[in-house]
């Protein structure tokens, strides 16, 4: 009787553990979610400092996903001319060509390179045989300035 | 039973096992190869053709009707997604499995469609281990059977053949090549 008394004390401290756990979970989601900004593109451009590092929600036009690897796209803003740089990150492996022209909501981390990064990045973008024809998004494929993204939904094809 | 019988054994039965991996690694090999060296993409086809429009168009004069007219030309009304104008000059239409580039003063119209290459797209798929989990293991037990075989099958022959004689030769100029190229374009 003892013994079954005990493992009924157990068998409730477990389960409210568990309950506990559950709770912080949602709770720390919650935490998660909000630190998540949204933003438009043209917001992230006009005070870059208030972005940096932080994890941004962005959607926009995909005007084009770069074929040597997926490893970047370009997301148009609304204004229809200013682009910015998407990365791969996190889980993802790589964009899919098939995102071009679609409208796509990415999550990720804001970044803006220091000058000496962005001269690197630019020579780095330069030599490549590929980059040598103006595009419009050659623009963003250049600047200091991208998110990393670690999530990304089609909004519409 | 010699260890020259189980080193035959081990050498049969690995390279029955994984012929299909050696094949698909192989092919996909010789894609990634071409990839990197002329910018080929072998996952994909693109194929262009381009049309005239009855006349230069300008930015400002082109609407939804414009889109629709040249969406009826090229026969993709049922594929179209987006537009957008890359510059002045340039009109993007976005197509599901392609698009169309229009050089407005031109009337130029270039329809490019893009489709899965068969084959080679599921063998990349492989090669690159996208579908990581279990695939990841099971390639990663191929290349340890590739080590496995290319040790064994070193030792299959005995004699003036085998690795103490011509073998032992063509063993030691398959090293130095990739030392000779290494050395040329990486250490140089």
């Amino acid at each position: 009787m003892q013994r079954m008394f005990l493992l009924v004390v157990l068998a409730v401290f477990i389960g409210s553990c568990n309950q506990t756990a559950k709770k912080e979970s949602k709770e720390t989601q919650v935490t998660e979610m909000e630190q998540v900004i949204s933003a438009t593109i043209e917001e992230l451009l006009a005070q870059p400092a208030d972005y940096v590092g932080k994890e941004v929600a962005i959607s926009g036009m995909v005007t084009h996903v770069c074929s040597h690897g997926g490893q970047k796209c370009f997301v148009l803003a609304s204004d229809g001319e200013t682009q910015i740089r998407i990365v791969t990150g996190g889980e993802i492996d790589e964009f899919k060509t098939s995102l071009e022209g679609s409208n796509v909501a990415f999550k990720g981390v804001f970044t803006v390179l220091n000058k000496l990064e962005t001269d690197e990045h630019v020579e780095d973008h330069d030599s490549k045989e590929h980059h040598s024809t103006e595009m419009a998004h050659t623009e963003a494929e250049k600047a200091e300035y991208f998110i990393e993204a670690v999530d990304y939904r089609e909004i519409t094809q | 039973m010699n260890w020259r019988k189980w080193n035959r054994w081990l050498h049969r039965e690995l390279g029955y096992l994984f012929f299909g991996m050696t094949i698909i690694y192989g092919l996909s090999g010789i894609a990634l190869n071409h990839y990197v060296a002329r910018h080929w993409n072998p996952g994909v086809v693109s194929r262009s053709e381009s049309i005239s429009y009855p006349s230069a168009l300008h930015r400002a004069s082109v609407d939804r009707i414009t889109i629709e007219e040249i969406l009826e030309m090229t026969g993709e009304r049922k594929n179209y997604k987006q537009y957008y104008f890359p510059s002045d000059d340039y009109l993007m239409i976005y197509l599901k499995g392609g698009h169309i580039n229009v050089n407005l003063p031109m009337g130029e119209i270039t329809v490019t469609k893009v489709r899965n290459r068969a084959i080679f797209s599921e063998l990349n798929y492989l090669h690159y281990n996208k579908p990581k989990k279990l695939w990841t293991w099971f390639s990663d037990l191929f290349a340890l059977a590739l080590i496995l075989m290319a040790i064994s099958g070193i030792f299959l022959v005995r004699g003036k053949k085998g690795i103490t004689g011509r073998g032992g030769l063509l063993t030691v100029i398959g090293i130095l090549i990739p030392l000779v190229f290494l050395t040329i374009y990486l250490w140089l």
